[in-house]
């Protein structure tokens, strides 16, 4: 396991737009099947973060590596899940999930099987040939996460996946994400506004300052895996969110 | 019961029938001149497709080289809309005098009258994407090429659909009034003539037929629309009446 390169390794990451410096010297490191989640206030740069080690923003200084290769544009090793599910509305769902597949020139044949896999995995048997429109949020968003499985990306990055759903299928999608998360090999970078969403989801925890954003703190998880419903009763899970919280506030009065 | 009304106001003011026909005259001149009326109307119809195909391919292009090429995106809307805002009654005798009385003019009257609304919706449509969907596609390592074909053509097809319903009329009025400057064909032209001789019925059952055209031409565009494009937004909500919601189909 630790022969593989990281999933991720940033150093010295700073971004400045021209409304002004929004990382400040940013470094960590997320291993090649380690479960990361960015939590911080509004507006502390965790979205930029992850944009910028998608290779879909640039960045001021510092460097950024995913699987070992240098983040110079949009990766491929990587695959994103956006706050809203960004479905083709015109394509069935399972021509969606195929997407990334023609975009990158491939037959999509060649991965008809493994969609029927993530479709089957993801719980959304049935409803593959129907269009977006007709799914619930909480399935096109699963929808997006199948899509973002297909070519067994190294890194998978998510921004916020359910923050716009209801909190009761928010719970459930956490655990749906950590059940199909845990059958591939990927690495996942999330950022949430959910503390016991990182806490649930997570290996560990980088907490991130007001803007200019810096990492704060970074607190470890060993809660034993698989995590389920009862994980939140474990004083070990009130301990850590306790400490997450802790750090979180601590910056905002700071 | 408007009807009603006009041709008992005509008929008991005893309004001449060259000012004021009431409809029951209209209705004789429009089954007396059906087939005199179709073939005119069938040339109007032809100026008026091929003038606005052209549109089409122009609009079409223009929109591509706004979307794509930063120095040209400035430029060329206010360009076109400052030449838009020419009237075209005023350069349609120009048309003639440079082209002669043959269709060429129509057909340039046409597309110049549709170009304008065809590459403002083409641009809109290829261009006014949310930018996920353009992330969303590169990560995947999309080329320009391919996002073009698989993503912002599509995006912009119910915005040319809904182009093509105002640009047909337009694209219309311009053939009409091509007629109208010189030619001896097409609905125009027939309704010149029928004004030359008081035929005020002629007048009116031809504009009758003129509107039978534009509301078969919506009418087609609309069936495409619905049989095609079920997906476009304005559409969205039917279908997700009969969408599961909640935890078992979240």
């Amino acid at each position: 396991m630790t022969s593989a390169p990281p999933a991720i390794h940033v150093a010295h990451l700073s971004k400045r737009f021209e409304t002004g410096p929004t990382l400040d010297d940013v470094s960590f490191e997320v291993g090649s099947r380690e479960f990361v989640t960015i939590v911080g206030p509004s507006g502390c740069g965790k979205s930029t973060t992850l944009r910028i080690v998608a290779g879909l923003v640039g960045r001021s200084s510092g460097t950024v590596h995913v699987a070992g290769r240098e983040v110079t544009g949009p990766i491929s090793q990587a695959a994103m899940v956006f706050q809203s599910p960004v479905l083709l509305p015109w394509r069935r769902v399972d021509e969606n999930i195929l997407f990334p597949a023609e975009m990158r020139g491939d037959p999509p044949d060649r991965y008809r099987d493994r969609a029927s896999e993530l479709i089957a995995l993801a719980g959304l048997g049935g409803f593959e040939r129907r269009y977006p429109h007709e799914l619930s949020g909480g399935m096109q968003q699963r929808a997006a996460l199948c899509r973002a499985l297909l070519l067994d990306p190294a890194l998978l990055l998510m921004d916020e996946p359910f923050g716009a759903l209801d909190v009761l299928t928010r719970e459930h999608m956490d655990f749906e994400l950590q059940r199909v998360w845990s059958s591939t090999t990927s690495a996942v970078l999330l950022v949430t506004h959910s503390i016991s969403e990182a806490v649930l989801l997570s290996d560990r925890v980088i907490v991130m300052s007001p803007r200019p954003g810096r990492i704060h703190a970074v607190v470890d998880v060993d809660l034993p895996r698989p995590r389920t419903r009862s994980t939140f009763e474990d004083a070990r899970f009130a301990e850590l969110a306790g400490r997450v919280r802790a750090h979180l506030e601590a910056r905002w009065s700071g | 019961m408007v009807l009603a009304l006009w041709e008992a106001g005509t008929r008991s003011f005893d309004v001449p029938l060259y000012i004021l026909p009431p409809p029951s005259a209209v209705l004789l001149a429009l089954r007396r001149t059906w087939t005199l009326q179709a073939q005119h109307l069938a040339i109007t119809a032809a100026t008026t497709f091929v003038g606005l195909a052209l549109a089409l391919v122009a609009g079409v292009g223009l929109a591509l080289a706004a979307v794509y090429v930063r120095a040209i995106r400035a430029v060329i809307l206010p360009a076109l809309a400052a030449f838009n805002g020419i009237p075209k009654v005023a350069i349609a005798p120009l048309f003639v005098i440079w082209f002669g009385l043959g269709d060429e003019p129509k057909v340039l009257l046409a597309f110049l009258m549709g170009l304008f609304p065809i590459f403002v919706s083409a641009a809109a449509g290829l261009g006014e994407i949310e930018p996920d969907y353009l992330d969303l596609a590169r990560l995947s390592g999309g080329s320009e090429r391919r996002i073009f074909w698989k993503v912002r053509l599509m995006h912009a097809l119910p915005y040319l659909t809904d182009a093509l319903k105002v640009a047909f009329p337009l694209a219309l009025v311009g053939s009409v009034v091509g007629e109208f400057i010189g030619g001896n064909r097409g609905i125009g032209y027939l309704i010149l003539s029928a004004q030359f001789n008081l035929d005020t019925p002629l007048v009116f059952a031809c504009l009758i037929g003129i509107t039978l055209l534009t509301s078969a031409a919506t009418g087609f565009v609309v069936w495409l629309e619905n049989r095609w494009l079920v997906w476009r937004p304005s559409r969205r909500r039917e279908g997700a009446a009969a969408a599961p919601s909640g935890l078992s189909g979240a």
